[in-house]
């Protein structure tokens, strides 16, 4: 007993680190992927081709892959050498700019669902461009976006153990130590009871806000 | 005194001419009936007005305000190079004119996400700067005389179509338009929304507002407004006294446009 209490306390201790991983990619992807939608939906040929092959390879290859790129990358292309230091900042470039793109996409279906009736009725009473969007587009956009910004975010949650790619010492990297040095598969069924009870909370929370925005359709 | 006006307008949607010469103009406190079948021009014509679309040539002006003029058989806009709908949208010097009128559309265009009241105070305040216990007292001058003073509080999706356009017509009051143009306000409503969306309109025309009306209903134009404009494939077709032109037209194509109206 006092065993599975020990692997239960030592598996957890890795679900700080996830979280870590899991906070930051909120935290810098979301504005990321508003600022690549601007660029995808720019009148500049050369900033909307940019920002949609950008989006294309983000979205191509495997997030995995990306790790690597970010974390090794340095040292093959400029011989670099980050360190060990270098590696929850490359995991956290990687995930943010992986899973901005995803947002982009998001967003920018989210914005052009938006009818084009709101932007002529905003534009005949004189709001600017920028008031528009501020305004009129971005707070119909959010309520627009809530479900399928959840799904990424679950998704994320997940995702987290993809650091154990680079031995990053997070909850999933924990399970498998313990699991490989105890001949056990107990400490991989806590890491996972552990992701599901994290998704629950946020699939509660986000169902929350989908709510908070129903008193208007 | 006459507030807006138009001359030799064209436009044309990827070279095919939808208005090939329009030239019109509105005096103050006049009401102006634009009929004619679907795609006439009419809709085309008032986006126009309002700056939703660009001419191709022709002149516009709002009061003393050239607009637009001709340079070279081409339109050319105040402070504008370009002839595109973005460079509309951009375009500074037009901000300022857009407070001369008012539009009401077809489908309201309410913003969802904001009560009625904050629809119709949002602009006043936060575009024109006006002093925010004076815009709501307004406001609500404007609603009550809208008959939903009632629902200020309510979000547009509580509302009925009539009501809800009704609100849209508020919200263009609450501007204090010197014009306010309606684009078939009627055509997504009941007979019933339809009858009290008229009566509101009608309340204005007798309080001698400006107002130009793109409409369907017939009876309702020769009723309310002082002249009528019929368009059809892209040109002004006849025009005249509403009374006149609706009950005896003079050309054979209003009276056939006419004639489907009484079947």
């Amino acid at each position: 007993m006092n065993n599975i209490t020990d692997i239960i306390i030592r598996v957890f201790s890795g679900a700080g680190a996830s979280s870590i991983i899991f906070f930051s990619t909120i935290i810098f992807s979301l504005p990321l992927g508003l600022l690549i939608t601007f660029a995808r939906m720019s009148k500049l040929k050369v900033l909307s081709g940019f920002a949609g092959f950008l989006i294309s390879v983000l979205r191509g290859t495997p997030l995995m892959l990306q790790l690597f790129m970010w974390y090794y990358g340095p040292f093959y292309l400029f011989r670099v050498s980050l360190g060990l230091n270098w590696r929850l900042p490359a995991i956290i470039i990687g995930f943010s700019i992986n899973y901005a793109a995803y947002f982009a996409e998001i967003f920018r279906s989210g914005i052009e669902g938006i009818p084009v009736g709101q932007y002529e009725a905003a534009s005949v009473l004189g709001y600017t461009n920028s008031q528009t969007f501020i305004k009129i587009i971005f707070p119909q956009m959010v309520k627009r976006v809530i479900p399928p910004v959840t799904n990424e975010i679950i998704t994320l949650i997940k995702d987290t153990s993809l650091a154990f790619a680079i031995t990053y010492t997070e909850m999933f990297t924990v399970a498998k130590q313990i699991a490989a040095a105890k001949a056990t598969i107990i400490p991989l069924l806590v890491a996972g009871i552990f992701y599901y009870i994290f998704n629950y909370i946020v699939a509660f929370v986000m169902g929350r806000i989908e709510k908070s925005f129903n008193y208007y359709k | 005194m006459s507030l807006f006006e138009i001359k030799n307008c064209k436009k044309n949607f990827d070279g095919v001419p939808v208005i090939k010469d329009i030239s019109f103009k509105v005096d103050e406190g006049e009401v102006v009936a634009i009929i004619g079948s679907s795609g006439s021009g009419k809709t085309t014509l008032l986006r126009i007005c309002t700056f939703l679309e660009y001419m191709n040539d022709g002149e516009m002006t709002y009061l003393d305000k050239k607009v637009v003029i001709s340079e070279n058989g081409k339109a050319k806009y105040i402070g504008q190079k370009n002839l595109s709908i973005d460079a509309l949208k951009k375009n500074k010097e037009l901000i300022k004119i857009k407070n001369y009128f008012g539009l009401v559309f077809q489908n309201f265009n309410l913003f969802p996400h904001w009560t009625v009241l904050k629809n119709v105070i949002n602009a006043p305040i936060s575009v024109e700067k006006r002093n925010k216990d004076e815009v709501i007292e307004k406001a609500m001058m404007y609603l009550k005389k809208m008959g939903i003073e009632n629902k200020v509080n309510s979000y547009p999706c509580e509302l009925s179509g009539g009501q809800q356009q009704r609100v849209a017509i508020a919200r263009a009051l609450c501007m204090e338009p010197k014009i306010i143009y309606f684009d078939e306000p009627t055509s997504a409503l009941d007979p019933e929304l339809t009858r009290e969306v008229l009566k509101v309109i009608k309340e204005l025309a007798n309080e001698k507002r400006t107002m130009v009306i793109v409409t369907h209903e017939m009876s309702f134009a020769r009723d309310v407004a002082d002249r009528v404009i019929f368009v059809d494939n892209g040109v002004i077709v006849e025009e005249g006294n509403a009374k006149e032109v609706i009950s005896n037209p003079k050309m054979e194509r209003t009276k056939k446009f006419l004639q489907k109206y009484e079947e």
